[in-house]
């Protein structure tokens, strides 16, 4: 799914030369849910930037779901965004003016989908993270957990192949934190590959696997599968809530 | 205050600090001109005419076909509108300022001259006319009853007649004898006698204003008796009181002196009124421009107070760091009204310069005079404030930030 | 991706925001109808004053000029003047070498009604000759002009205006009637209809923007009855002879006849230019004319325009309009500018989630044009409003200060246009936006 070999990124300024990434290796394949973890300038925003084609890279390659991005311009990387990736950010990044159906509207709508077909997804996709009868409230009207749940749905009304994840529990309490972490472990069971940045260990234990960056480069450290996934039967006493 | 910090933050916002400069710099530019036309019409509206403006009244009449009397029944006119309660004094004239027609003529110093040395409009009326207009005679005197000639002679087919004096203004006679005492000297008419100037008036402004400022009073005043078939203005000198009535009074009179001539109501009015109407479009231009001046700082305004807006909203976690390390509210303040009076300087320096390229191009089309250095100051005291009073709220709303912005991350 | 799915999204986007920021729409709004009323208002006064009077033939009728002056007083490079003198139109009009022509020049004569309570009264007159009205397309609502053979016989026969005719007779029809003008009997031939060329092109030295004359009858007959003039009149040199009529007489070096010539195609104009040349010389030669040939001719907007016919205040005010304008436009690039970078935060969402910069751009543009279109229906507001200010002038031009439909649209076509130009900036800033800096808090 994706795929990126010795990848660098250096940035420029008139006095400062910055390397956020030195030949960064690191292979997702298709269905697996990978967490990054790294410490605080390590690179892990490059890598998730460059990761979801919000910015270029200096040198080295990067295949998308088959396609290498590489000299593909601003349109060209745009419409890949809006049909192949879907984001989690850690602040939600729900627009306020909009109701959550118009939130989960908008990639749709960079799509040129009509609308009936929109309107399906967008139900589905509230649907499906327990917010359908919140379709007409606005974000200043959920909690922090909610809203979260709204940019997940917003994230998958297109059914991208790719969700990518940027601390997607950092402003939630423990127990929203818990129910949305459910759902991503729900969705990647169905099939979509998750790329997960975080700094909670905790949270990247429920990963398959891990991978590190520091300095600009990546070392995979994998996680026992056994300690990685909790009981499937265990699991399903502990999604009671409804945060 | 060191200037320099906010001449740096000033260049990483390039763009809105560049749209305050260029929106004062306009502003400054047209409201110079502004101005500058404003203080022009101004004074052309004040235009001394020599005349008492408020002393006087006119009656325009006009006979119906052609009068074979019209001399005597002028003088029967004249004669009885003398009479009349009121009235000081009475006379009949071919032309007087303020309305749309007008007689010049050119005048040479010799004989035959290729080119006339100037053009003076020609005002005629017997002894009579200066008492009645009130004009101020600064040298020499007024006709004397034998030295007026009859209109009929002088227009008469071959009359190789010229009177033999005139009265001419002060600036037209400087025009005719600069620098020399203009009493007893000689011009001409045209092929003629020689004419003498027998009095200088301090100022008499023409009907016919379009040749420009400096030839305004170019005027002469011929001892020529008219009959009211010669433009048919009667003036009537009264107290400003009365003026009404006098007018109504005179017009009946007229009317029933002589049945077969026409009151031209429309015309018939105090000097004061024609001269209102003369500059009407002179003032409705002033209110006009004020009105833009008004407007343009309005407009000015708030675009300063929205950009300056946004820019405290921007910089919200800069200003609560800067407090957070020290700063006090009034140093926020001030910080804001220093960057709005660094912007101002910069669009009001450009706007002078523009200010005097409008001015160049308003020369060679309108036939406006040089923007005196005088207006700038005007113009650049009222955008400083401006700017500063529109900055004031949002600099106000920048010092209230409190420190603890700092410290939060969302 | 794009099309009238988006722009309707655009739209819809543009007024949910527009009603979350009231003032501030409401002030970009104000500040781009004031601009707009007040160009209007100007640029509607002047496309009045600066109209083709008689746009089907005004590329037909031609104003000749001559110069016979004396050399006294000559300045090189002078114009010639701008009338003719009895002379010269006379032996033109009797020469007759264009399609059509007439002599022509204002005057001012006193009729005295026979109707009870119509007290006598002062007109306006102007006296021609029977091409005048055919080359004018002059409207009659009764008869006719007077034929040729009237001028040549100095008949007297006169053509009213309905205005006159309405005082007079009471209206209806009064061919045939009897009037007496300056004493004397006329007998009317026709009534003009509603009759408004603006400007009144065929004498540059009366009122420009005013009626037309209520009384037009025969030059000839008007020199017969000696009746008075109203223009101006340029006399030179001496007028020796002991012509009784003085300097209204044939051979008086005097201009104050207006002279129109039509010629229906350019071969013709040149053709009768080569004519006019040719009769400078002649002049020159026979001893009239002592200045070097100069000849000119107009058509009727070279004419206008030659005589400035559009007065300097008016043109001013158009400048001075667009000048407030422009600073309008550069307040609302600044205005708009505030607006979108305020919502980077939702603009780098949106480029995150897959709009492309062209996308972000086309919203922004919407929303400035939709306020510019809110902008010009206020600002059509404020220039009726202006417009009525003028019609309250004075000035003899201000009863035709209105807004006519190309005025309207173009109204509505400035704003669109200032408000998308004004937007081009903000819009090119805001699609800068990276999707990827905005994401994290600064």
């Amino acid at each position: 799914m994706l795929d990126m070999r010795q990848v660098t990124k250096v940035y420029r300024t008139e006095l400062v030369e910055t390397h956020a990434l030195r030949s960064l290796d690191l292979h997702v394949k298709d269905g697996e849910f990978v967490a990054v973890t790294g410490p605080s300038g390590s690179g892990k925003t490059t890598f998730l930037n460059i990761a979801g084609l919000l910015e270029t890279f200096t040198g080295g390659t990067f295949t998308l779901d088959g396609e290498n991005v590489q000299g593909l311009d601003d349109n060209a990387r745009s419409r890949l965004r809006n049909q192949k990736i879907g984001f989690i950010f850690q602040s939600f990044n729900l627009i306020p003016d909009l109701n959550l159906f118009d939130n989960v509207d908008v990639p749709l709508r960079y799509r040129g989908m009509p609308a009936n077909e929109r309107r399906l997804r967008i139900e589905d996709a509230l649907g499906l993270v327990g917010l359908g009868s919140r379709m007409k409230h606005f974000p200043a009207e959920l909690s922090g957990g909610q809203q979260q749940r709204a940019a997940i749905a917003r994230a998958l009304a297109g059914s991208p192949r790719l969700l990518l994840a940027d601390e997607p529990t950092g402003n939630l309490d423990s127990q929203m934190a818990r129910s949305v972490l459910e759902l991503l472990e729900d969705i990647n069971q169905q099939g979509t590959t998750i790329v997960m940045v975080t700094h909670d260990p905790e949270l990247a234990a429920r990963a398959q696997r891990n991978v590190h960056i520091v300095d600009g480069m990546a070392t995979d450290l994998s996680v026992e599968p056994s300690l990685a996934r909790v009981p499937q039967a265990a699991r399903d006493t502990t999604t009671a809530s409804n945060a | 205050m060191d200037i320099r910090p906010i001449l740096s933050t000033l260049q990483r916002h390039k763009t809105a600090a560049a749209l305050i400069v260029v929106e004062i710099a306009l502003s400054c530019a047209i409201i110079c001109n502004a101005l500058f036309l404003i203080g022009n019409r101004i004074e052309r509206i004040g235009m001394v005419s020599g005349l008492t403006d408020n002393a006087l009244v006119r009656v325009q009449i006009t006979g119906i076909g052609e009068d074979e009397n019209a001399d005597a029944l002028t003088r029967t006119d004249l004669a009885a509108l003398r009479a009349l309660p009121g009235v000081v004094g009475a006379t009949v004239t071919n032309q007087l300022p303020f309305v749309n027609s007008s007689w010049n003529t050119s005048v040479n110093l010799t004989p035959d001259q290729d080119r006339p040395t100037a053009n003076f409009a020609m005002y005629m009326g017997d002894d009579s006319l200066l008492p009645t207009l009130g004009l101020t005679l600064v040298q020499g005197r007024n006709f004397n009853p034998d030295e007026i000639i009859e209109w009929a002679a002088l227009d008469a087919p071959n009359a190789e007649l010229a009177p033999s004096g005139a009265i001419l203004t002060r600036k037209a006679a400087d025009k005719l004898f600069p620098g020399q005492d203009a009493i007893g000297k000689s011009f001409y008419l045209g092929d003629g006698d020689a004419t003498r100037v027998i009095g200088v008036v301090a100022n008499l402004v023409r009907p016919n204003l379009r040749a420009g400022p400096a030839e305004n009073e170019f005027s002469m005043i011929l001892p020529v008796r008219v009959p009211y078939s010669l433009g048919g203005n009667y003036l009537l000198r009264t107290d400003p009181a009365r003026r009404d009535e006098v007018l109504a009074a005179a017009k009946k009179t007229l009317q029933a002196l002589g049945p077969n001539r026409i009151v031209l109501e429309d015309n018939s009015k105090s000097l004061q009124a024609l001269r209102e109407d003369y500059f009407q479009a002179d003032r409705s231009m002033v209110w006009l421009l004020v009105a833009v001046c008004i407007a343009l700082l309005v407009v000015t305004a708030l675009g300063i107070v929205g950009l300056a807006s946004f820019w405290v909203q921007q910089r919200t976690k800069q200003i609560g760091v800067r407090r957070a390390l020290g700063a006090t509210r009034g140093q926020i303040l001030r910080y804001f009204q220093t960057e709005n009076f660094i912007l101002a300087t910069i669009g009001i320096a450009a706007g002078m310069l523009l200010a005097y390229g409008i001015n160049q191009l308003l020369m060679a089309r309108y036939e406006l005079p040089r923007l005196p250095l005088s207006y700038l100051p005007i113009g650049a005291v009222a955008l400083w404030l401006l700017g500063q009073l529109a900055v004031f709220g949002p600099a106000r709303r920048a010092a209230a930030v409190p420190p603890a912005v700092a410290t939060r991350s969302v | 991706m794009s099309g009238n799915g988006m722009f309707g999204y655009y739209a819809n986007l543009a007024l949910r925001s527009f009603r979350r920021n009231r003032v501030l729409t409401a002030l970009m709004v104000l500040a781009i109808a004031l601009g707009i009323g007040a160009s209007m208002t100007t640029l509607t006064v002047f496309h009045v004053l600066s109209g083709d009077p008689i746009p089907q033939k005004s590329a037909q009728l031609f104003y000749p000029q001559l110069d016979p002056r004396s050399t006294n007083g000559m300045e090189p490079g002078e114009d010639p003047p701008g009338q003719l003198t009895r002379f010269d139109a006379e032996a033109l009009l009797r020469e007759a070498r264009g399609d059509r022509q007439t002599m022509t020049t204002g005057g001012s004569v006193s009729v005295e009604p026979e109707r009870a309570g119509v007290s006598p009264m002062l007109v306006d007159a102007r006296y021609a000759t029977a091409d005048i009205f055919p080359m004018f397309e002059v409207p009659f609502l009764y008869g006719t002009g007077w034929p040729a053979a009237a001028d040549a016989s100095r008949e007297r026969v006169a053509v009213i205006a309905k205005s006159l005719n309405d005082k007079v007779f009471g209206g209806g029809n009064s061919v045939g009637k009897s009037l007496q003008i300056d004493r004397h009997a006329f007998r009317i031939v026709g009534v003009i209809d509603d009759w408004l060329p603006v400007p009144k092109f065929y004498d540059m030295n009366s009122d420009r923007f005013g009626d037309p004359e209520q009384v037009l009858l025969p030059f000839s007959t008007s020199r017969d009855l000696k009746m008075g003039r109203n223009g101006s009149m340029d006399c030179w040199g001496n007028n020796d002879s002991e012509d009784p009529e003085g300097e209204t007489g044939v051979n008086a070096p005097c201009t104050w006849i207006q002279y129109w010539v039509q010629l229906d195609t350019p071969a013709k104009a040149a053709e009768y230019r080569r004519y006019l040349e040719n009769y400078s010389a002649q002049q020159k030669a026979a001893g009239r004319f002592e200045r070097p040939s100069n000849v000119e001719m107009h058509d009727v907007m070279g004419w206008l325009d030659f005589n400035e016919v559009v007065p300097g205040d008016v043109r001013l005010q158009v400048w001075l309009a667009l000048g407030f304008l422009l600073v309008c436009l550069v307040n609302t690039v600044g205005l708009l500018l505030a607006k979108f970078l305020r919502r980077s935060a939702e603009i780098g969402v949106r480029r995150a989630l897959g709009a492309s910069r062209r996308a972000i751009f086309a919203q922004c543009l919407v929303e400035a044009g939709a306020i510019g279109m809110a902008g010009g229906i206020l600002g059509l507001g404020l220039a009726l409003l202006g417009l009525w200010a003028v019609r309250q002038q004075p000035a003899s031009y201000a009863k035709l200060a209105e807004l006519d439909p190309w005025m309207l649209l173009a109204t509505f076509a400035l704003a669109l246009l200032a408000s998308l130009l004004a937007g081009i900036l903000p819009a090119w800033r805001a699609m800068q936006i990276t999707p990827a800096i905005q994401l994290k808090t600064q």
